[in-house]
């Protein structure tokens, strides 16, 4: 599996140093991603999910942004070492991402085709013409007519852009696709298609991909590997198996008591308390101290490591509470 | 896939290029229409007088004998103190009209993209520098930059162009620099940044022309302006070189015979103030024209 790895994230430390703070946004994560492989990276706005994103880029707006620590190797070269000409020639070859908002991550003056096209033709170095070609098919693989190249954003549906938007990140065949909450600006009926087709195109391209949401729901459909990210730390990380049956930490288990249950609709949806602590001014020890109901004394004395859980390979958590070997979560203990 | 029907329909969209699409919508604009026939009919006059006129007999060569007379079949627009044909004269100085305001306005808006887009894109420092510069010259008024830039360089057709650029390039800038600045931060800006694309190519293919409506009404807007001021710096006396007709000293020209021959001077006004008018027309069909937004 290890010579398979698309991305691996290592201690990364991204502050934003501004005038009036030092805004910690991520705080030492580690990622691996496998080739075929999808990893949703899930927390509340704010935990930091887009910094992380965009690090793999190396695209952090610099200033304020600081990466302060950490290597990011993608296929094994290290981004972070890289050079500016180099790094261009990686963003959307090798590595490409699909922003939050179809209406807006178009440019409304250039035709689809001429869009998709662009990085073909900057990539592989091919006229204009066969760029508009391929920029076709890529459209036909999305599942969108090719007459259509001709026009014009504002001529596109939000899930059809949203497809567009796909299409130019696939146009090169990157190795790791980034989407950065794909599907927020799409309504439901159009994100399950948008999600669908998504999959079926990592399993084609074989490629490996970071889906970034706070949607449980979409993980869910989506993924194989899940990571929990609060405050700028990965708190809980596993298969989707592991997170969404077995979960460990209790923010997790917070996300999942504020979603409905289809089988107990009755029942009252329990929202974690609190607000998230703010990133310039971060609680000492574990973030989720003062919002956690198991907190104890020893959660604010020092930050918990991401430890495996016992008996599984895939499973890791970051809680104090599970030195105490008799711990378990409230939601483990009913039974689901 | 299972969508191509309902996303995938388009056998009854035409298709067209921008610039058939653009055209389309701009000869629906009576006014554009106007602007731009008036236009053609004075680039027209502008080539073609050489072939109709004789430069040193109609349009300078002086004839005492019939000197102010007023309009009539002979001489359609009369004639001025010097007995030359006011019609030759007017149709002869279009060239020149024409020639300063496009050269001057195309000048400025090459130098003005430049500092504008540098400014608006990099911000901080660079923006600060480019944008107080700028600013002292736009706080001085044009004409008296152009007087003193005339003045310095001497008097000639290119260093009139050179001096009317200068307050051209300040107010390109500003324009560029706030829509580049409105434009950068767009997600398809970050996006083809994540694509790999060059900075220098995100600015001209994809920051540019999204400023390119508000640039294209400046630039009928200018133009007309800038004919206004090269006029004005002719009727001053330091702008084109004497015998040459153009428009400005035509009217200055007619200043002592307002009374008398008052045809001398209201012909080249409104010769100058119809210019101004169509290129004004043309610049708003234009931008109704070129909004993709507008296109249905």
């Amino acid at each position: 599996m290890a010579e398979d790895l698309v991305l691996d994230i290592k201690d990364l430390v991204v502050h934003y140093e501004t005038e009036d703070a030092d805004v910690c946004a991520v705080n030492g994560i580690d990622i691996q991603i496998s080739k075929k492989r999808t990893l949703g990276l899930v927390g509340e706005t704010g935990a930091g999910k887009t910094t992380t994103a965009l690090s793999i880029l190396n695209l952090i707006p610099n200033p304020p942004g600081v990466i302060k620590n950490g290597s990011i190797h993608l296929d094994g070269k290290d981004i972070l070492k890289m050079s500016q000409e180099d790094l261009q020639k990686v963003r959307g070859n090798d590595v490409a991402m699909i922003f939050q908002d179809p209406m807006t991550a178009l440019n409304p003056v250039m035709t689809v085709g001429e869009q998709i096209g662009e990085s073909i033709m900057l990539h592989q170095n091919i006229s204009k013409q066969e760029a508009f070609e391929k920029a076709k098919e890529m459209l036909k693989m999305v599942g969108i007519a090719e007459s259509r190249a001709y026009d014009y954003p504002h001529q596109f549906s939000g899930g059809m852009k949203q497809r567009v938007v796909i299409a130019i990140a696939l146009a090169c065949s990157p190795q790791l696709l980034i989407a950065d909450e794909p599907t927020t600006a799409l309504d439901v009926t159009i994100q399950a298609q948008v999600l669908e087709l998504m999959k079926q195109l990592i399993q084609e391209k074989e490629m490996a991909m970071l889906l970034i949401t706070h949607d449980l729901g979409v993980v869910a459909e989506v993924c194989e590997d899940v990571a929990v990210m609060y405050a700028g730390r990965i708190v809980e990380k596993g298969t989707a198996d592991d997170v969404f049956n077995h979960m460990r930490h209790p923010y997790t288990e917070g996300l999942f008591d504020s979603l409905p249950n289809l089988k107990q609709r009755g029942e009252q949806l329990v929202p974690i308390r609190g607000l998230m602590p703010d990133p310039s001014d971060l609680p000492p020890g574990c973030s989720f101290a003062p919002r956690c109901p198991y907190a104890t004394e020893a959660c604010t004395k020092s930050i918990p490591p991401l430890k495996s859980v016992e008996g599984s390979k895939t499973h890791f958590v970051a809680c104090t509470a599970y030195e105490n070997p008799d711990f378990s979560l409230r939601r483990n203990e009913n039974g689901k | 896939m299972a969508q191509t029907n309902s996303t995938g329909n388009t056998k009854h969209v035409k298709k067209r290029t921008m610039l058939q699409e653009t055209w389309r919508h701009l000869i629906r604009n009576r006014g554009a229409v106007l602007g731009m026939l008036f236009l053609l009919f004075l680039v027209g006059a502008a080539l073609f007088s050489p072939l109709i006129f004789d430069y040193e007999k109609d349009v300078i060569g002086q004839n005492m004998q019939d000197r102010l007379m007023a309009p009539c079949a002979a001489h359609w627009f009369g004639t001025d103190e010097f007995g030359r044909d006011l019609f030759a004269r007017v149709i002869y100085g279009a060239r020149y009209s024409l020639i300063i305001g496009v050269g001057s306005v195309f000048l400025g808006l090459i130098v003005g993209t430049i500092l504008g887009s540098q400014a608006g894109f990099r911000g901080g420092v660079v923006d600060s520098i480019i944008m107080r510069g700028i600013d002292i010259f736009y706080s001085i008024p044009n004409i008296m930059t152009a007087v003193v830039i005339v003045s310095l360089l001497g008097t000639s057709t290119v260093n009139l162009m050179i001096a009317l650029a200068f307050s051209c390039a300040s107010s390109f800038a500003r324009i560029v620099r706030a829509s580049v600045m409105t434009i950068r931060d767009q997600e398809y800006v970050e996006s083809s940044y994540a694509m790999g694309l060059p900075t220098w190519k995100i600015i001209v293919k994809h920051i540019l022309p999204n400023c390119l409506s508000p640039i294209i009404v400046q630039i009928t807007l200018l133009i007309g302006t800038t004919i206004i001021s090269a006029s004005s710096l002719s009727f001053l006396g330091i702008g084109v070189p004497a015998p040459a007709p153009e428009w400005g000293a035509l009217l200055s020209a007619g200043r002592g015979h307002i009374r008398d021959a008052s045809y001398m001077c209201i012909i080249p006004g409104l010769a100058i103030m119809m210019t101004v008018l169509a290129l004004n027309l043309l610049g708003d069909g234009l931008r109704d024209a070129l909004d993709p937004k507008l296109k249905k």
